[in-house]
């Protein structure tokens, strides 16, 4: 016999009568933000998104105060140094070459110290002399790997790799640190975050309301305005808004196009709530006592209709940020000296055979910033609305 | 029905008749005329410029001789090019970004929709997490990350595929992926759960209590019920991968609209920049049309009055 199947005897025993314990609840009572947020915690993708977004909050808001480096000043002997380093021993210290065979003396703990000045550069032996602590070094490029010859002529073979201490992440092709303007880019993005979702809230709420509930006419034409504004490609907004204002940096035009049309979808998505909402009974009850059309909306029918915000404002940030990288991609974002995730990626793709590392940082940062906002989105989804729940 | 599509129609020609209004008044409203240029021209040349191209009629004038060319199909001439039409653009850069989105749209049609019936047929086992995660990796990551990676993988460090051009067909690999990644990841998840959707319906317990076999029931009965929302969004989709992914033809140096598009914006060649925008909105305007009509065909519930 399953021993699990025998009911042990004090479960037959009879239970006193009260009358308080009749009424509890065997569940912890719990409010609706409460309830979605138990909904939301016991899914463990969600956190790691709401983790994500919170430290890259921290490396956009206080990365640059703790950096070292500043994001535009230009190091022109510290070009595309790469954030691990094969280095040739020399004595106490290292020397690293880099791509266009310019010695760098790097200390033992892997910091950049200095270039190495030339003495002579003797092209018919493809051989250059560097002074190093006042004795000449020669660099070889006549032979695949270069060779480096120390000054009593003999070649240097012990080799190892060291970490970059200088530039954590390397530095780009001008000699800024890639790590400092990686988390200006981050700015950039959570700015842009920002103000997609601000648009969102207050113009695409506003609008998709006013829409529903006026109805008939007024909402054929403003579903029309809606319609053209979205054929029109963002683009086309952006490029116009730059002409129009001369001499920005990019990035006003960029919050301008997004505030002035990215409220559409979030039109559409209120406007489709409110149409259900606005039949409803506490609707007509609020209208026959007499409630103002701006109290109706702002006060019963927006805030029922908050679930699918919440999710369409989470859903549609990370494209914001998508759109400001791509705009920045393709040229028409932020401008030099400023850095944005998507100008970095365009920087490195010019050097994507020989400088493969600067292509990393900022793709893995723009990555996993989508990753943390669209993990919150889908866990809010299904914490909100629960039938929703794995589609 | 006919009277609905009539109605339609009217509303699509309405849409792009203010499309284009909208887009002729904003190109007008950038201060400084098409020649504005470093080195200030001679007030003959520019006298003569501005008639050539029309430029000193009035501002109505000029939007009733544009709207005139549009009706003809002709999107005026290039600013920036002498002799080059806007048409010409296109005629040249369509074809090879329609030929990339061909291939991307049926890659995407006969990699997602599959997808997406094996994950909700095995709802929570193995097939299914592992279609879901590619596709949220697939949603998440932006096309010019996922084009630079796959260039730098599979051109640089393995080099088994070219990493431009369309020399061989096989340049045609990389650019579909990268293109078709972002498609194919939504309509995966759409079509999963579409399906799943359907699948808890009464007449699907129905048709099984029938003693129908499960291939029948899921072809027959799931699928056409099913593929309803996939079909919504295919419309825009479609439209928006024919007409070309600028940023992808960009990385891949591939000669399509898209280079056109953006060449057009650095030299602020402002008519081609307005012809593109129209021709795209056009597209646009009629894919979703299409879509709308093909619902009655699929779906007879939907009745139009």
């Amino acid at each position: 016999m399953n021993n699990s199947n025998v009911i042990s005897d004090n479960l037959w025993e009879e239970l006193e009568y009260s009358q308080e314990k009749s009424e509890t609840l065997a569940l912890k009572h719990r409010s609706y933000s409460g309830d979605v947020w138990f909904r939301f915690r016991h899914k463990p993708a969600s956190l790691l998104g709401l983790f994500l977004i919170f430290f890259i909050i921290l490396f956009a808001v206080f990365g640059p105060m703790l950096s070292p480096h500043s994001y535009e000043k230009q190091e022109l002997s510290f070009v595309n140094i790469p954030p691990v380093m094969n280095v040739f021993i020399m004595g106490s210290d290292y020397i690293y070459v880099t791509k266009n065979l310019k010695p760098i003396h790097v200390a033992r703990d892997g910091k950049l110290i200095a270039g190495l000045p030339r003495i002579k550069e003797d092209l018919s032996k493809k051989m250059t002399s560097y002074d190093f602590n006042g004795r000449p070094v020669f660099v070889d490029f006549s032979v695949q790997p270069l060779e480096l010859i120390d000054p009593d002529g003999n070649r240097v073979t012990e080799t190892t790799r060291v970490h970059n201490k200088t530039y954590l992440l390397g530095s780009d092709k001008l000699g800024r640190d890639l790590l400092t303007r990686l988390m200006i880019g981050a700015r950039i993005s959570l700015l842009v975050a920002f103000i997609a979702a601000l648009t969102n809230l207050i113009i695409g709420i506003l609008y998709g309301g006013i829409s529903a509930y006026a109805g008939g006419n007024t909402d054929n034409i403003m579903m029309r305005i809606v319609d053209v504004v979205s054929t029109i490609p963002l683009t086309l907004y952006v490029i116009l808004i730059m002409v129009i204002l001369p001499g920005d940096t990019g990035i006003l035009s960029i919050i301008i196009a997004l505030g002035s049309v990215y409220w559409v979808n979030m039109a559409r998505v209120v406007r489709g709530q409110i149409l259900t909402l606005k039949e409803q009974d506490y609707v007509h009850g609020a209208k026959i006592m007499g409630t103002t059309t701006w109290n109706i909306l702002t006060r019963h029918l927006i805030p029922n209709a908050m679930g699918p915000i919440i999710v369409t404002v989470t859903m549609l940030i990370p494209s914001a940020i998508f759109i400001e990288a791509f705009m920045s991609f393709i040229g028409l974002g932020v401008s030099p000296p400023m850095a944005s995730w998507g100008t970095m990626c365009n920087d490195a793709l010019e050097a994507l055979r020989t400088n493969p590392y600067q292509l990393f940082a900022p793709s893995l940062a723009i990555c996993l910033t989508m990753f943390g906002f669209n993990f919150v989105g889908d866990g809010l989804r299904d914490a909100l609305d629960p039938k929703l729940k794995g589609r | 029905m006919s009277r609905y599509i009539l109605k339609r129609m009217g509303m699509m020609i309405l849409t792009l008749l203010l499309i284009s209004v909208l887009v002729f008044f904003l190109m007008h409203a950038i201060p400084g005329g098409p020649f504005t240029a470093q080195r200030e021209l001679p007030p003959e040349v520019e006298a003569a410029l501005n008639e050539k191209y029309n430029l000193d009629a009035s501002l109505v004038e000029q939007l009733i001789d544009y709207l005139g060319g549009l009706l003809k199909g002709d999107l005026g001439p290039s600013i920036k090019y002498p002799g080059m039409r806007v048409n010409d653009f296109i005629r040249e850069g369509f074809p090879v970004s329609g030929r990339l989105g061909l291939i991307t749209i049926l890659f995407v049609l006969a990699a997602s929709i599959p997808l997406g019936i094996v994950a909700a047929l095995k709802n929570g086992k193995w097939q299914d997490v592992l279609t879901m995660l590619l596709a949220t990796i697939g949603v998440t990551i932006p096309s010019f990350v996922i084009a630079t990676l796959l260039m730098y993988v599979f051109s640089y460090k393995l080099g088994w595929l070219p990493a431009f051009g369309f020399d061989s067909p096989l340049g045609y690999i990389l650019p579909v992926i990268a293109m078709g990644g972002y498609a194919m990841s939504f309509l995966a998840r759409l079509m999963r759960s579409s399906l799943l959707e359907v699948m808890g319906q009464d007449y699907i317990r129905t048709a099984r209590a029938k003693g129908l076999t499960e291939y029948k029931v899921v072809v027959r009965h799931a699928l056409r019920n099913a593929l309803i929302p996939v079909i919504t969004i295919l419309g825009p989709t479609v439209a928006a991968l024919l007409t070309g992914s600028f940023v992808i033809e960009k990385i891949f140096a591939l000669p399509g609209m898209g280079k056109h598009f953006v060449t057009s914006i650095t030299n602020r060649d402002y008519t081609t920049i307005l012809g593109i925008t129209i021709f795209y909105a056009t597209f646009l305007v009629v894919m979703i049309f299409v879509v709308d009509m093909f619902y009655v065909l699929i779906d007879p519930r939907i009745k139009y009055e």
